[in-house]
C-alpha cells in the first residue's frame, strides 16, 4: 500500500467539486483503491502485484439532461476538467427521464466490513501465507495454484441535495487449487479480515479433495440428485439473482420472479442483507442511499425486488439502496446475498443421498433461457459419485443444463454451515451446501 | 455547431517526452534498487460512451485515466506496482515497491525467471483511421443513436431497445531496461444495438452487428458509418418480435452453418484460449484454466479439417487486437496456430517462450497501466476459405444456419463446449425453410473443427471485435479481434433450450 487517503480528504475533495459546480443537480463520487495480489502456480509465486488508484466521478443534471465524467489519476486541474467534461456532456445529451438525486436519509455510515490487519498486509506477509499453502501441498505430493488478494477501498459520495457518505472497506481472499498426477481439488476462503483466512486449512481442504479426485472415470449424462458444495451454490444463487431480483428486470418483463407465488422449496430463503456481519456489510449504494435488507425469496415464495432511485420512482416507492453508478441501463443489483442455512451437516446431506453426485465447483456458467432461469456450465476440481450415502469414486467433469428455479423446487436438505463467497470481487454471498433432488447433466 | 465534448488529452503528462521521463525515472530507480530487468508502461486513456434506450433515457459520459505500471525482476522473481500519481516521489515509491514485491516473490521461487531474447526496439505506431472519432461532433453521434432507437421503437411488439456508441483513445509508452522505447496511440470505435420482445412466457433479443452490446474495431468513425446501424434497426427489431412466435430449433445431429460473428466466438473460445502458452504452463490453472494442447502435440495433432487455418495476427487491418508492439515491446506479428487442420503454434510471452527455447510471438497485453501484461489473444483469425454462405446452404440437405451469440460456455481445458444463438434458420433441401429460436449446439473442440467442410471466402470475411475477454487475477478485460466468415460443420449435436 502506498499512501491511503483519509476520510476527510475524500469528502473535502467531493465538497470542493460541488462548491465549484455551484448549483443543484450535482453528485460527486470519490473512490480510493489499494489492491495487492500474490499469485502462485506449481508451489511458486509467479505473479505478484500492487496497485494504488483514485477515481473521481461527477454526475451533472439539469433541464432533463444528464452528463457524466470520470477521471482516474492525479491530473492537473482535475476539478476544472471534470466539470467541463460533465457539463459539456449534459448540455449535448438529449432530454429524457432524469431521476432526481436522492436526499439524505437517516442511515449511518455503518456497519462496514473493515479490518486494520487486512489494510496493513505486506508483500512479505502474503508470501509467508502462500508459503504455508505450498508447503502443505508439497507434503501431500501435489502442486498448489491460486491467489491471495487483499484490498482496501475508500468510498465518498456527496451530492447537492446534502447527501454525504463515506465508508472504508477491506477484503481478503485466498483461492487454492491442488494438482495431482491425475486430478485437481479446490478450496477458497473470503473475509474482510485476512486473519480469518487460515492458509493451512484452505490447503488441507484442496489437498484432500485432490487426493480423492484422482483417476476420475466417465459417468453417463443424465438427471441425478446432487449435493452442491457452498462454492457451487454461490454460482447458482448469483445467477438466480442476476436473472430476476432486479426491479428493472421485473419492469422490463425479463424476471422469472412472480411476487406472491411459490416457485421453490419452502427450504429456500434468499435475502439481500448489506448489514449482515458475514456478508461484507456496506451501508450505502452508489447514489449514497442507505441499503435496506430485501427478502427476495421467503420459504420458496417470491417476495420483493431490489431498487435504485429510477426503478423506485416508477413504482412511487423508496429506493432500497441497490444502485450502481447512475444513470445506467443495467438497473439495481443485489450485492450482499444471504441464503438461509438449514440443519444438516455436509455429511448429513451426503448420507441422505442414495445415488447421486457431489459437486465441488461450477465453471463457466452462462444463461441459456433467462426467463426460465436455465443455465449451462461445467463441474470442476472434484465431482464425485455418491453411493449409498457415501462419497464414492471421482467422475470426469460434466456439463449441466438446468433451470435454477426447477432445481431449487426440489431441495432435500440445507447445510448448517455457511461460507462467504466472492463473485468476481464485486459481490458477497453467504451460502450453505444444498442437497437437490434432480440436476440435469447433459454431456 | 454546438460545443464538442473535450477530446481526451494527456493530463499531468503533456507529451511523449514527459512520458519518457516518467518511464526513465521509474526504470532507473528499479535498477538501482536491485532489478536485473525492469519495464514500464505509461498509459493515458480516454473513453467516450453514449447510450440511448427506449427514447427516454440517454447517457453521455467521458472517462479519462492515466497512470504508470512498473514490472521488475529482482532475485529472479517478478514484482509489479501500478500508481496513478505521476510526480517523482510517487514514481520512486512505486518502483521501490515493485522491487520489494519481487523480493517477497523470490522467497517462494525455485527457478529464476528467464526471458527469451527480444530485439531492442524504438518507434511509434498510430491506429490508421480515416476519421478521428473524437473529432466527430456529439450531435452527429447522438443523431445516429436516436434514429437507430426510433427505428426499433417503430416496430410493434418490441418492449425494450437501446443503441450504444463507444470510442477509446489510448496513448501508451513502453520502455524497458534493455533500451527499448515504443510509443503508440490506439484508437477504437464501437457501436451496436439490442432489441428485445417479450410475451408472458418468452423473452427474445436480437443484437446487431454483434452481441455483448457492440461491435468494435481499431479504426476511426468510418467503422461506425460502415455498420449502418439505423439502416438495420427495423430489421433487427422485426426479427426479435418474430422470434416470439418462431418454433424451437430442431433437435438431433445435423449440419450446422455459423454466421461470421458466431464463428468468431467459436474461434475465440476453442482455438484462441487453448493456444495461450501461459495456460499450458499452468499459470492460469486456478482461474481461467489450462489447455488440452500440450507442447508434445505441436506439429502432429489433427486439430481440424484441411479447411481450418487459424492465425494470431496483430497486424490485421482494423482488428481489435492490432497494434505496433505488445506490452513487452515485441513487434506485432502473424503466428500460424493451426495450419490446414494441423496444430502448429502458440501465442507466447518472453517468459513462456524461454521455457521452450522459442522467441515471443508478441502477445503480451495489459488492460491498462494498473495491470501486468498477460498472454492475450491479438486477432485470432479463421482464415478465409473458398466457399460462400449461399453455396453452403445450397449444399445442405438438413441443418440450421445460426446467427449472433446468445450463450457460451466451455470447460477449463477448452474441450467441452455449448453455444446458443439468438437467431436460427432451419435448412431443408438446400433452402432456408423457416426462422427458429433458442438454438443450442454442443461438441468437443477437435471433433468439431474436424467436421468443418467449408469456410466462406474473402468477400464474406470480416474482422469482428470481442470486447469482454476476461482473464487473470486481478481480473483483466481485453479487447480482441477475430477475422471470420460463415463456415459449415457436419454431424453436429443441435438442440433447443427448453
Amino acid at each position: 500500500m502506498i499512501s491511503p487517503a483519509s476520510r476527510d480528504d475524500l469528502l473535502a475533495l467531493a465538497d470542493s467539486i460541488l462548491e465549484r459546480v455551484g448549483r443543484d443537480g450535482a453528485e460527486v463520487t470519490v473512490v480510493h483503491h489499494e489492491e495487492a495480489l500474490t499469485r502462485f502456480a506449481r508451489n511458486q509465486i509467479h505473479q505478484n502485484v500492487a496497485e494504488s488508484s483514485r477515481r473521481v466521478r461527477l454526475r451533472l443534471m439539469g433541464d432533463e439532461q444528464v452528463g457524466v465524467a470520470e477521471i482516474r489519476g492525479e491530473v492537473d486541474d482535475l476539478q476544472g476538467r471534470l466539470i467541463a467534461a460533465a457539463e459539456a456532456a449534459r448540455e449535448l445529451a438529449p432530454g429524457g427521464d432524469v431521476t432526481p438525486l436522492p436526499r439524505p436519509d437517516a442511515g449511518s455510515d455503518g456497519p462496514v466490513a473493515h479490518s486494520p490487519a487486512t489494510a496493513a498486509c505486506t508483500p512479505e506477509w502474503r508470501a509467508g501465507q502462500v508459503g504455508t499453502v505450498a508447503a502443505v501441498s508439497a507434503v501431500a505430493g501435489f502442486e498448489a495454484f491460486g491467489a491471495l488478494q487483499t484490498s482496501l477501498t475508500q468510498t465518498a459520495i456527496a451530492n447537492s441535495q446534502g447527501v454525504r457518505r463515506h465508508a472504508t472497506t477491506t477484503a481478503a481472499s485466498l483461492i487454492c487449487v491442488a494438482r495431482g498426477e491425475n486430478g485437481w481439488g479446490y478450496a477458497d476462503r473470503n473475509h474482510h479480515d485476512i486473519r480469518r483466512l487460515d492458509p493451512e486449512q484452505v490447503a488441507q481442504e484442496a489437498v484432500e479433495t485432490c487426493g480423492r479426485n484422482q483417476q476420475a472415470t466417465a459417468l453417463d449424462p443424465g438427471v441425478y440428485p446432487v449435493v452442491l458444495s457452498p462454492y457451487a451454490v454461490a454460482d447458482l444463487v448469483g445467477h438466480l439473482a442476476d436473472l430476476g431480483f432486479s426491479a428493472l428486470a421485473h419492469q422490463e418483463h425479463r424476471s422469472f420472479m412472480r411476487p406472491g407465488e411459490r416457485l421453490m422449496s419452502g427450504l429456500v430463503s434468499i435475502a439481500d442483507d448489506a448489514s449482515h456481519p458475514d456478508a461484507m456489510p456496506f451501508p450505502f449504494d452508489d447514489e449514497g442511499v442507505s441499503t435496506r435488507g430485501v427478502s427476495c425469496i421467503e420459504e420458496g415464495v417470491c417476495r420483493s425486488f431490489v431498487h435504485d432511485s429510477a426503478t423506485a420512482l416508477r413504482e412511487d416507492i423508496p429506493s432500497t439502496g441497490h444502485a450502481l453508478p447512475m444513470p445506467n441501463t443495467f438497473g439495481p443489483w443485489a450485492r450482499h446475498l444471504v441464503v438461509a442455512g438449514g440443519e444438516s451437516s455436509l455429511d448429513d446431506l451426503i448420507a441422505a443421498c442414495d445415488h447421486g453426485l457431489y459437486v465441488t465447483r461450477l465453471w463457466y456458467v452462462r444463461d441459456v433461457n433467462p426467463l426460465r432461469t436455465v443455465i449451462t456450465g461445467m463441474t470442476r476440481d472434484g465431482t464425485f459419485l455418491i453411493e449409498n450415502g457415501r462419497l464414492g469414486r471421482p467422475v470426469r467433469d460434466l456439463r449441466f443444463t438446468q433451470s435454477i428455479v426447477d432445481a431449487l423446487s426440489d431441495v432435500r436438505g440445507v447445510g448448517r454451515e455457511r461460507s462467504i463467497e466472492f463473485d468476481e470481487g464485486e459481490r458477497a454471498l453467504l451460502v450453505p451446501a444444498l442437497g437437490l433432488g434432480r440436476f440435469a447433466f447433459t454431456s | 455547431m454546438r460545443e464538442q465534448i473535450p477530446r481526451p488529452q494527456p493530463c499531468a503528462v503533456s507529451n511523449e517526452a514527459a512520458m519518457r521521463e516518467i518511464a526513465d525515472l521509474a526504470i532507473d530507480v528499479a535498477v538501482s534498487s536491485g532489478a536485473t530487468y525492469a519495464d514500464c508502461r505509461v498509459v493515458q486513456r480516454g473513453i467516450q460512451a453514449m447510450t440511448v434506450k427506449g427514447g427516454r433515457f440517454a447517457e453521455v459520459s467521458s472517462l479519462e485515466d492515466e497512470g504508470m505500471g512498473i514490472r521488475a525482476i529482482v532475485d529472479g522473481a517478478w514484482g509489479f506496482a501500478g500508481v496513478d500519481r505521476l510526480d517523482p516521489d510517487s514514481l520512486r515509491q512505486a518502483a521501490r515497491l515493485a522491487c520489494r514485491v519481487a523480493r517477497a516473490s523470490a522467497r517462494l521461487r525455485r527457478q529464476p525467471v528467464r526471458l527469451a531474447p527480444a530485439p531492442v526496439v524504438t518507434g511509434e505506431y498510430v491506429t490508421p483511421m480515416e476519421r478521428d472519432p473524437f473529432e466527430v461532433s456529439l450531435e452527429e453521434k447522438m443523431d445516429l443513436l436516436i434514429r437507430t432507437d426510433e427505428a426499433m421503437a417503430a416496430v410493434a411488439g418490441v418492449t425494450t431497445h437501446e443503441a450504444t456508441l463507444e470510442f477509446v483513445r489510448e496513448h501508451r509508452l513502453f520502455a524497458n531496461s534493455e533500451g527499448s522505447l515504443v510509443d503508440q496511440i490506439i484508437v477504437e470505435s464501437g457501436g451496436g444495438m439490442d432489441a428485445t420482445a417479450t410475451s408472458d412466457d418468452d423473452v427474445q433479443t436480437r443484437s446487431f452487428p454483434n452481441s455483448f452490446g457492440r461491435h468494435q474495431l481499431c479504426a476511426g468513425y468510418e467503422a461506425i458509418a460502415a455498420m449502418d446501424l439505423a439502416g438495420n434497426a427495423s430489421r433487427i427489431a422485426t426479427e426479435a418480435v418474430a422470434l416470439l412466435s418462431a418454433p424451437p430449433c430442431p433437435t438431433g445431429r445435423m449440419t450446422l452453418i455459423l454466421d461470421g460473428t458466431q464463428a468468431a466466438l467459436q474461434v475465440h473460445e476453442s482455438c484462441g484460449h487453448p493456444t495461450e502458452l501461459d495456460r499450458v504452463r499452468g499459470d492460469e490453472a486456478a482461474y481461467a484454466g489450462t489447455s488440452f494442447l500440450t507442447p508434445d502435440l505441436l506439429g502432429r495433432f489433427r486439430y481440424g479439417s484441411e479447411q481450418v487455418t487459424v492465425t494470431a495476427d496483430a497486424t490485421t487491418p482494423g482488428g481489435l487486437g492490432t497494434y505496433g508492439w505488445d506490452d513487452e515491446g515485441v513487434a506485432a506479428q502473424r503466428t500460424v496456430l493451426i495450419d490446414r487442420g494441423l496444430f502448429r503454434g502458440y501465442m507466447s510471452s518472453r517468459e513462456t517462450a524461454a521455457d521452450y527455447g522459442w522467441t515471443s510471438t508478441g502477445a503480451m497485453r495489459a488492460e491498462s497501466w494498473n495491470r501486468i501484461p498477460l498472454i492475450r489473444m491479438t486477432n485470432v483469425n479463421l482464415e478465409p476459405g473458398d466457399s460462400s454462405l449461399e453455396e453452403m446452404i445450397a449444399g445442405t440437405e438438413h441443418g440450421v444456419y445460426l446467427e449472433t451469440n446468445r450463450s457460451w460456455s466451455i470447460d477449463d481445458r477448452r474441450l467441452n463446449f455449448q453455444f446458443g444463438t439468438q437467431n436460427g434458420w432451419e435448412i431443408r433441401d438446400g433452402k432456408r425453410l423457416r426462422l427458429v429460436k433458442n438454438a443450442l449446439y454442443a461438441g468437443r473442440t477437435p471433433e468439431f473443427w474436424r467436421s468443418c467442410d467449408a469456410v466462406a471466402g474473402p468477400s464474406e470475411w470480416r474482422p469482428w471485435g470481442v470486447v469482454n475477454c476476461g482473464k487473470g487475477q486481478p481480473g483483466q478485460v481485453i479487447h480482441v479481434g477475430h477475422g471470420a466468415a460463415p463456415c459449415r460443420f457436419r454431424n453436429v449435436s443441435v438442440t433447443a433450450a427448453s
